[in-house]
């Protein structure tokens, strides 16, 4: 290759890169910034909005273990299907699994936890 | 409201399109040399890519603010991404290599260009396919 198409590459790789994590960042903005409208305090959830809000939750805390998508990973199980009631998994979410999962009650609140079952469900 | 669905959808064909047929005139110029309009094609293909890659910046915009921030997903909507973003990472990279070099290329420059080419097309036909398919379902979940 020349030394003008060494450089080209160069360019090529720096723009490439900078365009997709200005993409990326500007995706993790706007589902932040979409995460903050759908807290409590300004109106009621819709059960639509409640999931969006518990999606974000989800995305932040459950997905390092469970997945992006909840399809499961290497230590954690897929929660697409999942065969349990609303208020099991509020359990589970606010007491963990001795050995498996820790408790997230001092993380999420009850408003917070109803909003993470209410994405769960909306997985099936 | 801004009906994100159909401007994305709008706007997507043009990347997809401009593409594929710059990637089709660059084999045709690069395989018939020899004939008189493979140099126009050349250059057919390089204002297409150029072209693609400014476009495809409205469809990403378009995209994300039609999935709400969502780069990722499930399903249909996660094998479209799965696709789509590097696809969308060597459209741009295949631009700006193309408007340094123009038509300056070595023979291994040429080859490398024209694999990349293949590869970006055959990303972009495939995020194609399931932004179709995400469609057929009921759109973005």
């Amino acid at each position: 290759m020349t030394p003008l198409e060494i450089k080209g590459a160069m360019a090529a790789v720096i723009t490439s890169a900078f365009i997709l994590i200005a993409t990326f960042t500007a995706g993790a903005i706007y589902q932040n910034h979409r995460g903050r409208e759908t807290e409590p305090g300004n109106k009621p959830l819709a059960a639509e909005d409640l999931a969006v809000k518990g999606r974000s939750f989800f995305l932040r805390t459950c997905a390092q273990c469970h997945g992006r998508d909840a399809g499961g990973g290497e230590d954690a199980p897929s929660l697409l299907k999942l065969q349990i009631s609303g208020a099991h998994m509020t359990l589970v979410i606010q007491s963990g699994i001795k050995g498996e999962m820790p408790s997230f009650s001092k993380k999420y609140n009850a408003q917070d936890t109803a909003a993470i079952v209410a994405y769960l469900k909306s997985l099936h | 409201m801004i009906p994100w669905d159909k401007l994305h959808g709008a706007m997507t064909h043009f990347p997809i399109a401009l593409l594929l047929f710059s990637t089709a005139c660059d084999f045709v110029s690069f395989t018939f040399k020899k004939l008189p309009f493979a140099r126009g094609l050349r250059l057919v293909s390089f204002y297409g890519l150029t072209v693609a890659a400014l476009a495809s910046l409205g469809a990403v915009v378009s995209g994300i603010a039609l999935t709400k921030g969502d780069l990722w997903g499930r399903g249909d909507l996660g094998w479209h991404h799965r696709f789509v973003w590097p696809a969308f990472g060597l459209l741009m990279g295949l631009a700006v290599w193309r408007l340094v070099v123009r038509d300056a290329m070595s023979r291994t420059g040429l080859s490398l260009y024209l694999i990349l080419m293949l590869v970006a097309s055959g990303f972009i036909a495939a995020a194609g396919y399931f932004g179709g398919e995400i469609l057929l379902n009921g759109g973005v979940p």
